[in-house]
């Protein structure tokens, strides 16, 4: 018994204890959510209805995933077969990213059960439903292309050669499936031209998503194979990775040209030189996300180095997690009205998702033979160090710093701008920006219209037994500027029903009860009933 | 022919009518200052300046709503209103992210929520050939019921018999590529609250453009993949099976 307590605590470890605690933060987020609904665990609302669950555990798991399909194209399609040993971990963290993926998505899915719907239930104009459908497909293909490696540990040849047979075809699909939904996951954004900041929004979205994507899934094999080399001492061989690095060099060029160019080409280019919340998050996107790790990756001298390696890639990861919250979060928060910062329970979920991501990796490096055994050793040159220009702290500083200059940013545009009052309808980036001026709600503009005329004096009925008629006049009952017609018209006069407001008889008895004119001429809102002062109402004979 | 409603602002008297007449036909609670649109209020009347505005979903003529959404829930009927079947919907909330008007509202506290939005009383009254609840208890007859084309050849009429009483714009006839909803001012649409720069034509028109170019993409991506696999292959094969070099014969 003590034995097997020992065993268990020496086998709890720093990053054990964290995985825990992610795992169980993440347990309770999902309690609360399918207990209590999205809105007792998010912080979204109808004015930012898509949050961290669609920025992060959607669009940013999928893309980095892409380098499944990426690399797999490299080996199979264009027979750069030394690239082999990188296919395996590639696949599968494609695989294990797209199961996440669909595992956010049941969080965020307001009825999850019904997940399957798009596949009996057709829209072909909208871009979900083909998100939907090439991410379904797109994971089976993963689940295949991974699965010679599971079979070959089980010993089943049969369907081993099945999937061997079919494995050239199986790859240009997943190709042409991920080219697909890449884009796409861009195109969801395409329809929302006066909601997403000027920054971002492009009909271009499609291409940079794609682009963005390629480079993110290639820099997370770099990173993996890093991390891999430090938890069990397995990684890829330095070559290899060096010439991830270049492809990722010429991708990241690309798509910086040709967002320069559409920026300019659609005069959005002086937002990015505003001290703005967006201008902020878009250069750390840019910046430290793209032209750093070009600057990086294209110096031999970094390259070289595992860990300058590793840490330019892990610059292009981040540079992209932010890309992709920047269209999802930071563009839409302006056009929407508030600020929305995910809750703690959206954080619980997302990070026990990312925890599981590498739980499920640790244990296919471990079991499953994800790298080529024992080239650990000559993988990278002799005397490795950290490149000064690329280091860990650096890195962080950096981004801390970034952040900062973003919360600051938002909390003094939210302290400048709060409306007054809950507009229902979005200003949108450009006309914001346009007249920053909001109409105030007590001056009325030229043109405004006098007040409302109020009906004209109503005379009641005579009753059979009734003292006088009564004639209500609307002026003197209330202010011509500021009519609450519903204060009487709702219940005590509905006017739901036209021509007959009044539901049964008007009587003295109902009135004396506190209904009809009662409600307020109860002799404390108003004066009451009183005997012998019939006259006040009853003023014509 | 498409049923449609027009709302002339210079008329309403922000009696609320319409939007008790709404909740009680939807049956939604009825808790009082409602200010905005929301899952148990799906017309409102907001008060700018002096100027009273009843909101509701606009009805667009192509909805982005339901161009976006995956599963069809969100429809455009035969008779114009855009309806919506809570059977279908798997609560992706795209509707609410695509619509240029911020309509859509969602039921976040329940368990099992639904999109809320005016559906034009499609299915208790407008598909039987009856009116909406909210148009046929106004009392200043602010907002009015008819087919979309009589009731544009109205406001018409109207901004040309008393044009100092309106600015020369009919709110609908052409945004987002035109709605079922329409509007008449006296104040400029910008100021009541009303997307300035809601486009001209339809929002759908932007994903398809994108998405109707797919099959194009993925056949000659296809072709030249499948090209590519071969040619290289090819050419390895040729390179092995080559004759050694003269010298080395």
């Amino acid at each position: 018994m003590t034995r097997g307590l020992r065993r268990l605590l020496a086998g709890v470890t720093f990053w054990r204890l964290v995985l825990a605690g992610l795992f169980a933060l993440g347990a309770y987020a999902t309690v609360v959510r399918f207990g209590r609904g999205l809105g007792a665990a998010t912080n979204l609302s109808d004015a930012f209805p898509w949050g961290l669950w669609i920025g992060f555990d959607v669009l940013v798991g999928v893309g980095l995933a892409a380098g499944g399909f990426t690399v797999a194209a490299t080996v199979h399609v264009f027979h750069i077969e030394h690239y082999k040993p990188i296919a395996r971990p590639a696949v599968f963290t494609a695989f294990v990213g797209y199961v996440l993926v669909i595992v956010g998505l049941l969080f965020d899915l307001g009825q999850p059960w019904d997940i399957w719907h798009p596949l009996v239930m057709w829209n072909p104009r909208s871009v979900m439903f083909e998100v939907a459908w090439c991410v379904m497909l797109y994971t089976a293909v993963l689940a295949l292309e991974f699965s010679p490696l599971v079979l070959e540990r089980l010993g089943l040849h049969a369907p081993l050669r099945l999937v061997r047979a079919i494995y050239v075809p199986l790859v240009v699909i997943g190709v042409l499936l991920s080219m697909l939904h890449q884009s796409s996951l861009g195109t969801l954004y395409v329809i929302v031209p006066d909601k997403l900041y000027g920054l971002w929004y492009t009909p271009w979205l499609p291409v940079f998503f794609f682009l963005t994507a390629i480079a993110a899934g290639l820099a997370m094999t770099i990173v993996e194979s890093y991390l891999s080399q430090r938890a069990f001492g397995r990684e890829l061989e330095h070559d290899l990775l060096d010439g991830l690095a270049r492809v990722i060099v010429v991708v990241l060029g690309v798509y910086l040209m040709w967002k320069a160019q559409d920026l300019l080409h659609r005069g959005q280019l002086a937002l990015a030189l505003q001290l703005t919340p967006e201008a902020v998050m878009f250069w750390g996107e840019i910046g430290l996300g793209v032209v750093l790790p070009i600057a990086l990756l294209a110096t031999p001298h970094v390259r070289r180095h595992r860990s300058g390696l590793f840490f330019a890639a892990l610059l292009v990861v981040l540079g992209f997690v932010v890309s992709r919250l920047n269209v999802a979060v930071t563009g839409m928060a302006r056009s929407s009205g508030t600020h929305y910062v995910p809750s703690l329970l959206e954080l619980g979920v997302t990070f026990a998702l990312v925890a599981a991501g590498f739980t499920a990796f640790a244990f296919a490096a471990r079991y499953l033979g994800l790298f080529p055994a024992a080239t650990g050793g000559a993988a990278a040159p002799a005397g490795a160090r950290p490149s000064p220009t690329a280091s860990g702290w650096g890195i962080a500083g950096l981004w801390v710093l970034l952040l900062a200059g973003w919360a600051l940013l938002t909390l003094a545009r939210g302290r400048e701008d709060r409306p007054a009052t809950a507009v229902l309808s979005a200003t949108s980036a450009t006309s914001a920006s346009a007249s920053p001026t909001r109409s105030s709600h007590d001056v009325a503009p030229a043109g405004w219209p006098a007040a409302p005329a109020l009906p004209a004096p109503f005379r009641f009925p005579r009753g059979a037994h009734s003292p006088g008629v009564v004639t209500f006049d609307h002026a003197s009952h209330l202010d011509a500027a500021k009519p609450q017609c519903a204060e009487c018209h709702r219940e005590q006069f509905s006017l739901l029903r036209p021509g007959r407001p009044l539901h049964g008889q008007l009587v003295m008895e109902r009135i004396r009860r506190g209904q009809l004119c009662g409600r307020c001429h109860d002799g404390q809102r108003a004066f009451g009933v009183v005997a012998g002062e019939c006259d006040v109402c009853h003023s014509t004979p | 022919m498409t049923a449609a409603i027009l709302t002339d602002l210079t008329k309403c008297v922000g009696c609320q009518a319409c939007v008790w007449a709404c909740k009680e036909l939807n049956g939604l609670p009825r808790e009082d200052g409602a200010r905005q649109l929301s899952a148990t209020t799906l017309t409102v009347v907001e008060r700018h300046g002096r100027v009273n505005v009843r909101r509701q979903c606009m009805h667009c003529l192509d909805p982005a709503c339901a161009s976006v959404c995956p599963v069809n829930a969100l429809h455009k009927t035969p008779e114009g209103p855009v309806a919506y079947d809570e059977s279908k919907c798997i609560g992706c909330r795209y509707c609410m992210v695509g619509c240029p008007f911020n309509v859509p509202k969602y039921e976040w506290d329940r368990r099992v929520p639904r999109v809320q939005k005016c559906l034009m009383c499609y299915a208790q009254l407008v598909s039987k050939g009856k009116q909406p609840a909210c148009t046929q208890v106004c009392p200043a007859g602010a907002t009015i019921f008819g087919q979309r084309d009589a009731l544009l050849t109205e406001a018409r009429r109207r901004l040309a018999a008393d044009p100092g009483r309106y600015v020369a714009h009919i709110y609908g006839e052409q945004e987002a590529g035109g709605t079922s909803v329409l509007y008449l001012s006296a104040v400029p649409f910008e100021q009541l609250g009303f997307p300035a720069n809601v486009r001209k034509d339809p929002y759908p028109r932007l994903t398809w453009n994108v998405l109707s170019n797919l099959p194009q993409v993925v056949s000659v991506a296809g072709v030249g993949l499948i090209g590519i696999w071969w040619i290289v292959r090819r050419r390895q094969e040729l390179a092995q099976n080559l004759p050694p070099p003269e010298s080395e014969r």
